[in-house]
C-alpha cells in the first residue's frame, strides 16, 4: 500500500473574477519511508496539492489517500511544517512542542520523554521556557519539526519550510532535517522552489508544471545516504541539476508566456 | 547634544508643574475672592472637607457626609465591577463566537451593532421603568454600556486569529472547542483588554449617570446631593474621587493585561 496515493487529483478555485484551475491532474505515490520533494516555479500549485493531503483544502476531483485512508479533514497522522513557523505566541517551546499530546490528552509522562527527547533532537535542548518571539527563524523551524514529530505522524508535509530563511541557516536546516529523518524514517513530503535543496534532500524529485499544475517529470535522486554537503560538489550532484533547471526553466518561461497572451487578450 | 537631550524621557516632574500651577493660582483666586467660595471653593478647602468626609466621625447632626467616603466610594466601585464583570461574562464568549463562526455573526451582529449608537445615558428611563429606583438598573446601565466595547473588541481579535495557526491546531489534534479555547480566545486577548480598558471608562461614566438619576447611594448621588444643598467643596471632593477610582481602576486592569498578556513584551509585534 502506498503511503501517499494522489489519483487523478483535480483543483478549481472559484471566485467572482472566474475560475482558476490549480491542478489539472497529479497523479503520484509515495511508498512508506520515502523523502520526495516536489519542486515547480511559483504559482504552480505545489502548496494547494499540500493542503490537500493535509486536509485543508478539499479536491475538485481524484482522490488522495493516505495510507489507504481518504483524506477527509487535517489530523495529527499528517504532520504539517508551515513556510512561516506558525508557532503559537503565548506558549513557550516547551508548551508548543508538547500542545498535540496535550489536545490528544496523550499520558503525560511519555509526552514529557518524548518532547525532551525531540528537543534534544533538534538541537533545542535549553530553550524549553523561551517564547517564539526570543527565537531566530530558523530555531522557530525547530521547534515547528519538533512539535510533528511528537506527533508520531505516518506522513510529514512541508510547505517550503526553509523557504524564509538566510542561506547559511537553510543549509543547516537541510543537514539537521536528513539526520532527524536519519533517525525517524518517516515518510516526507517536502515542497520547494530550491533545486539544489530538493536534490540534497529527496530520494525523488517531483517537478511540476506551470498553472495548471502536472506532474512533468519524476526523477529518483541516487545519491549515496547518508548525505553531506560535499554531495553537492558530486558530479552526479551537477548532472541532475542541470537537468532539473533546464526543465523548471522551460515551465518557468512556459508561464510568463501564458501570462503576456493572457494580458494582449484581456487588452483587446 | 539637543538630540540627546530630546531622546532621554523627561522628568515625571515636569507633567506634575502645570497642574501644581493651576492649584495655585486656584488658591489665590479663592483666597482673594474673586470667585465667590460657594462656587469655586479654593482647593485648600476642598482638602479639608474631604479629610472630614473621609475619616471624620459619622452620624455626627449637622454634616451628613461625615465619615462616609469609604462607604460611598464602595457602593460605587461594587456597582462598577458587578455591571463590569457581567459585560465580561456575556460580551467575550459572545464576542468569541462572533469573530468564529459566520452563523452566529450573521445572527447577532446586525442587532448589536443598531443599539451601539444608542448612548447609555438615553436608555435611563428605560432602566428605571424596568428596574426602578434599585441597584439593578445601575448595574444594567454599567453592564450595557462595558458590553458593546468588549463584544465589538473582542469579535474584531477573533476575527483576526492567523489561518495558519487554526491549520496547525487542527493538524495537531485540537477539537473545535480546544480550538477557540486555546487558539482563537489566547489570540484576541490582546484585543479583548483594549475593550475591557474601553468599557471601565464607559461603566465609571455610567455609574455616576445612574447614582444621578436613579439610586440613592454612591459618588454620583453624592455629587448631585451636594450641589442641590450648595456644598461646592464637596461637588469637587467628589469629582476629584471618581477620577482617581477611574484612574486606579484602569491601572489595576493594565497591570492583569501584563500579566495574562506576559507573551507580548518581547519581539517587534
Amino acid at each position: 500500500m502506498a503511503a501517499v496515493d494522489i489519483a487523478g487529483v483535480r483543483k478549481v478555485f472559484g471566485g467572482r473574477a472566474g475560475e482558476v484551475e490549480a491542478l489539472a491532474a497529479i497523479d503520484m505515490a509515495l511508498v512508506e519511508g520515502e523523502f520526495a520533494c516536489i519542486l515547480g516555479p511559483s504559482g504552480c500549485g505545489k502548496s494547494t496539492l499540500l493542503n490537500i493531503i493535509a486536509g485543508f483544502e478539499g479536491l475538485t476531483a481524484g482522490e488522495a489517500r493516505v495510507f489507504g485512508e481518504g483524506v477527509a479533514r487535517p489530523g495529527p497522522d499528517r504532520a504539517v511544517v508551515f513556510q512561516e513557523a506558525s508557532l503559537f505566541p503565548w506558549l513557550t517551546v516547551w508548551d508548543n512542542v508538547t500542545f498535540g499530546p496535550r489536545m490528544l490528552g496523550r499520558p503525560k509522562e511519555e509526552t514529557d520523554a518524548l518532547a525532551r527527547k525531540y528537543l534534544g533532537l533538534v538541537g533545542l535542548a535549553g530553550f524549553e521556557n523561551h517564547l517564539p518571539d526570543q527565537l531566530s527563524g530558523g530555531m522557530k523551524q525547530r521547534v515547528g519539526i519538533a512539535r510533528c514529530l511528537i506527533l508520531s505522524p505516518r506522513v510529514f508535509l512541508m510547505d517550503e519550510p526553509f523557504g524564509a530563511l538566510d542561506a547559511q541557516t537553510r543549509m543547516q536546516m537541510q543537514e539537521l532535517l536528513l539526520h532527524v529523518w536519519d533517525e525517524t524514517r518517516g515518510t516526507v513530503l517536502f515542497i520547494t522552489h530550491d533545486i539544489d535543496e530538493a536534490i540534497f534532500l529527496a530520494d525523488t524529485v517531483y517537478v511540476m508544471t506551470a498553472r495548471p499544475g502536472r506532474i512533468r517529470s519524476r526523477i529518483p535522486i541516487d545519491l549515496p545516504r547518508p548525505r553531506t554537503i560535499e554531495v553537492l560538489t558530486d558530479p552526479r550532484f551537477n548532472a541532475l541539476r542541470a537537468d532539473i533547471l533546464h526543465q523548471i526553466r522551460e515551465e518557468a518561461s512556459k508561464a510568463t508566456r501564458e501570462f503576456e497572451e493572457a494580458e494582449r487578450s484581456a487588452r483587446r | 547634544m539637543a538630540a540627546i537631550a530630546r531622546s532621554s524621557s523627561p522628568s515625571p516632574l515636569l507633567g506634575l508643574a502645570l497642574p501644581a500651577a493651576l492649584v495655585a493660582v486656584w488658591e489665590v483666586l479663592g483666597r482673594a475672592g474673586v470667585v465667590p467660595q460657594g462656587i469655586l471653593p479654593a482647593p485648600s478647602l476642598v482638602a479639608a472637607t474631604w479629610w472630614d468626609w473621609a475619616v471624620g466621625p459619622s452620624g455626627m447632626g449637622l454634616n451628613p457626609y461625615l465619615g462616609t467616603w469609604f462607604e460611598t466610594v464602595l457602593f460605587s466601585a461594587r456597582r462598577v465591577f458587578t455591571g463590569f464583570a457581567a459585560a465580561i461574562a456575556l460580551g467575550v464568549p459572545l464576542g468569541i463566537m462572533i469573530g468564529w463562526n459566520r452563523l452566529v455573526a450573521g445572527a447577532f451582529d446586525p442587532l448589536i451593532q443598531s443599539l451601539r449608537p444608542i448612548p447609555i445615558t438615553a436608555w435611563l428611563p428605560f432602566s428605571i421603568a424596568v428596574f426602578g429606583i434599585r441597584d439593578a438598573g445601575a448595574v444594567f446601565l454599567i453592564g450595557l454600556g462595558a458590553f458593546f466595547p468588549i463584544v465589538v473588541n473582542t469579535t474584531a481579535g477573533a476575527r483576526d486569529t492567523p489561518r495558519n495557526l487554526i491549520r496547525a491546531a487542527r493538524m495537531m489534534g485540537a477539537s473545535e472547542r480546544q480550538l477557540l479555547l486555546r487558539v482563537v480566545l489566547p489570540n484576541a486577548l490582546p484585543a479583548i483588554f483594549t475593550g475591557m480598558r474601553l468599557g471601565l471608562g464607559i461603566a465609571w461614566t455610567a455609574v455616576i449617570v445612574a447614582e444621578i438619576v436613579a439610586v440613592k447611594s454612591g459618588l454620583g448621588y453624592v455629587l448631585w446631593d451636594a450641589y442641590y444643598v450648595g456644598r461646592m467643596d464637596v461637588v469637587i471632593a467628589d469629582m476629584v474621587s471618581i477620577g482617581i477610582a477611574g484612574f486606579l481602576s484602569d491601572r489595576i486592569l493594565v497591570a492583569i493585561g501584563h500579566r495574562v498578556l506576559h507573551w507580548k513584551q518581547f519581539g517587534a509585534r
